[in-house]
């Protein structure tokens, strides 16, 4: 052991040594690129930093910003997908000076305080249909006004089918709630599950079952205006409650839990993923998102998207949309023009509507094309009337943990638990934000 | 304080070890079958993981959802390395990590040496007992409490930046370091500095010619947890590098994980290139760690 020691202090004074070294080495190309990147107009180069939200697309940003800065060579484009640091950005006041965002509630609160500079003297913003623009007021304006945000990207969720499934059975696309029943019945009969259920993920309930029936039975923003305005005034017998709306919608949401598979329980999103596209279900409800996941894991899967009908008259149906992407200039960046520049080349119809094309995801724009992948081409017509509603859950505080609510209701099956449930959380958070 | 359970460990220590020589005496080398039983088994908990991250590594998309996920690829899809590689800027995105980690490692071991040869030496003053107490509670915030302010600080300061991320790290080591060194430092005999004071040492020589070299199996304690501290690192760089092309590898690797998508292959075969070198520290430095305990244990 005696001999050992020198021999160990040795190799760990050579690798101290080392260490010092690769540490030297890295400091001097690091603080190189640290001065490059702090200053934001070297030589009449603006350098503009963009923050996008979804970092499996950042090959297509890429080439965006490339075509950009060939056309304006006086403007650099730094992309970044770390969202994580917006928040930081704006305490070091220092944010991103193009952003896009989600538009729901948290960006909601971002466009409440003013962070972001308004956008409707740009020539881009009257190109952008006024149905999908109400998406992102609707959560509110600064000033009462302002145009914060101009939606990106919509995505439209509906209920995905394997087309297979529904050939070989004979089974057209159900119109009305009476017609998917019978599908469902006719898959049963056939032996095969009719949907897949992945409930050991809340929010696949919430986003799915729950969403889809409350926006197809109810005006879901116009219910949470009233049950707003009530504030904490709100019990389980005033009209505004979810006891007294959410009633109807409860029942269909079982039943729909009853065509679910043997043990959706236990299985998640990323089961439910890889048993759909094996062909083990007729129906999967869930959004465009998991259209990519379904297709690399069989390539070979024939898909298609309608809107969930929860009543029998075909007029009431309506899709599930959410602005996936929203864009915004931040308030106080020094860059403004370059920032304007950049979100007009973004908004340019090639831009955005190749962007969503490939992403299956509606454009925004009011002389977009209609859809043609035949994945999402089911919900066209909904997206063209404006028969579309936002997710009932993305109107929920984060500190209602209403997925978890809504799975507990598709175990138990106590749906007056349930709503007064969500009527006793409500006005808890509301009582504690009055002001 | 260390002492008296030295001397209470002891005689059952050498009760079991003359138990053990007096049954392998007779016939060679024991193999004790229940305990190696045992071992193998918990070494699953590591073996598992490792044999599915370097599989999945390897899958194709349409392999990952099929099977139980214990079956080997077949082909093996090596390019997911490259497309990893590429996607993340491995690089880039390696130097600064090794950036923050190296000196993380080296400056959580200076200062917290220091400060706990200065506190465990000069335990009679009332000010370092207190600064001691004080560093100790510092164990008690939790980070992201008070991550926004520190956000503002560093950015006030200029350190929006990797170096900042290692300026922190060292920081936030100290208390839990200190704690380390401190016991240890305790048990180095007075007597050992004394005498070198007598030879003329300054307490600086003293510090680094006796007490640092003895203080070799913590130093390996210490570095170990703060490598892995650093190089995993998340949160801090995440929310504090603001410039995107020195972010660190953990944070680059989001790039792989969308809301509602992961693309698990590539994401695993970036995670196994991340974690090669704490492989090959661990490996190394767990020589330092065993050999620290013996020498403890010897004394």
């Amino acid at each position: 052991m005696n001999a050992s020691v020198p021999a160990s202090l040795l190799s760990r004074r050579s690798l101290l040594r080392a260490a010092g070294l690769a540490g030297a080495a890295a400091i001097l190309p690091l603080t190189g690129c640290g001065a490059g990147a702090s200053a934001s107009k070297q030589d009449g180069v603006t350098t503009l930093r963009f923050m996008q939200n979804k970092p499996e697309v950042v090959d297509y940003f890429n080439q965006v910003i490339k075509d950009f800065e060939a056309l304006n060579p006086d403007i650099k484009v730094i992309q970044d997908f770390n969202e994580g640091n917006f928040v930081p950005g704006l305490v070091r006041n220092d944010p991103p000076d193009v952003v896009t965002r989600g538009f729901a509630q948290a960006t909601a609160d971002f466009v409440k305080k003013g962070i972001f500079a308004d956008l409707a003297g740009l020539p881009a913003a009257s190109t952008i249909n006024p149905e999908m623009q109400e998406l992102i007021s609707s959560w509110g304006q600064y000033n009462g006004t302002e145009t914060s945000a101009l939606p990106f990207s919509v995505a439209a969720a509906g209920v995905i089918y394997n087309r297979d499934i529904f050939d070989a059975n004979g089974v057209a696309v159900p119109t009305t709630w009476d017609e998917f029943v019978a599908a469902c019945e006719t898959f049963k009969a056939a032996g095969i599950a009719p949907i897949y259920g992945t409930y050991k993920d809340p929010w696949t309930l919430a986003q799915g079952m729950f969403d889809y029936v409350a926006g197809g039975s109810l005006d879901v923003a116009e219910f949470f205006t009233n049950l707003t305005a009530a504030g904490a005034g709100i019990s389980t017998a005033a009209p505004e409650s979810f006891t007294n709306n959410f009633g109807p919608a409860l029942p269909k949401m079982l039943q729909l839990a009853s065509y679910a598979q043997n043990g959706a329980a236990s299985k998640n999103y990323a089961d439910g993923n890889a048993a759909f596209a094996k062909g083990q279900a007729a129906i999967y409800l869930q959004g465009p998102w998991a259209l990519s996941q379904l297709v690399a894991a069989n390539p070979a899967i024939r898909l298609g998207t309608f809107p969930l009908p929860v009543t029998n008259n075909p007029d009431d149906t309506k899709a599930r949309v959410n602005v996936d992407m929203a864009l915004s200039i931040t308030r106080n960046t020094p860059n403004m023009a370059a920032a304007q520049r950049f979100v007009s080349y973004l908004l340019e119809p090639d831009v955005v509507n190749t962007y969503n094309e490939k992403n299956a995801a509606f454009s925004p724009l009011k002389e977009a094309p209609a859809v043609t992948n035949p994945q999402i081409s089911g919900l066209n017509d909904s997206i063209k009337d404006a028969r579309y509603f936002q997710g009932a859950v993305t109107y929920f505080p984060p500190s209602v943990p209403v997925n978890n609510y809504i799975q507990s209701f598709v175990y138990g099956k106590n749906g007056d638990q349930f709503l007064s449930a969500l009527d006793d959380e409500w006005r808890r958070v509301a009582e504690r934000t009055a002001v | 304080m260390t002492s008296p359970t030295l001397t209470r460990t002891a005689p059952a220590a050498t009760k079991a070890t003359a138990r053990r020589n007096r049954r392998s005496s007779r016939e060679g080398f024991k193999v004790n079958w229940w305990l190696t039983a045992l071992m193998l088994v918990a070494s699953l908990t590591v073996l598992l993981p490792l044999y599915f991250t370097v599989a999945m590594a390897l899958k194709s998309p349409d392999q990952i959802g099929t099977g139980t996920g214990l079956a080997w690829p077949s082909p093996m899809n090596w390019e997911n390395f490259a497309a990893a590689y590429v996607a993340t800027n491995f690089p880039r995105a390696f130097m600064s990590t090794a950036f923050v980690t190296v000196l993380s490692v080296l400056g959580s071991l200076a200062c917290s040496s220091l400060v706990a040869y200065a506190i465990a030496r000069n335990w009679n003053h009332r000010f370092f007992r207190g600064s001691f107490v004080y560093l100790l509670s510092a164990m008690f915030i939790p980070f992201p409490v008070i991550i926004l302010p520190l956000i503002k600080q560093t950015a006030l300061l200029g350190l929006d930046n990797p170096a900042g991320v290692v300026f922190l790290h060292v920081l936030g080591g100290i208390s839990f370091n200190a704690l380390l060194y401190i016991a240890f430092v305790r048990s180095i005999p007075v007597e050992l500095e004394e005498s070198a004071r007598m030879d003329g040492a300054t307490t600086w020589q003293v510090f680094r010619k006796i007490i640092f070299p003895l203080l070799a199996p913590m130093n390996a304690t210490v570095g170990i947890f703060a490598f892995l501290g650093s190089w995993n690192d998340f949160l801090l760089p995440q929310m504090m590098i603001a410039d995107p092309a020195l972010q660190t590898l953990p944070v680059v690797q989001m790039l792989f994980q969308g809301e509602f998508n992961t693309n698990y292959s590539l994401a695993f075969a970036s995670y196994l290139m991340a974690m090669a070198p704490t492989l090959v520290v661990y490996i190394l430095a767990q020589r330092w760690v065993l050999s620290g305990v013996m020498r403890g244990a010897v004394k």
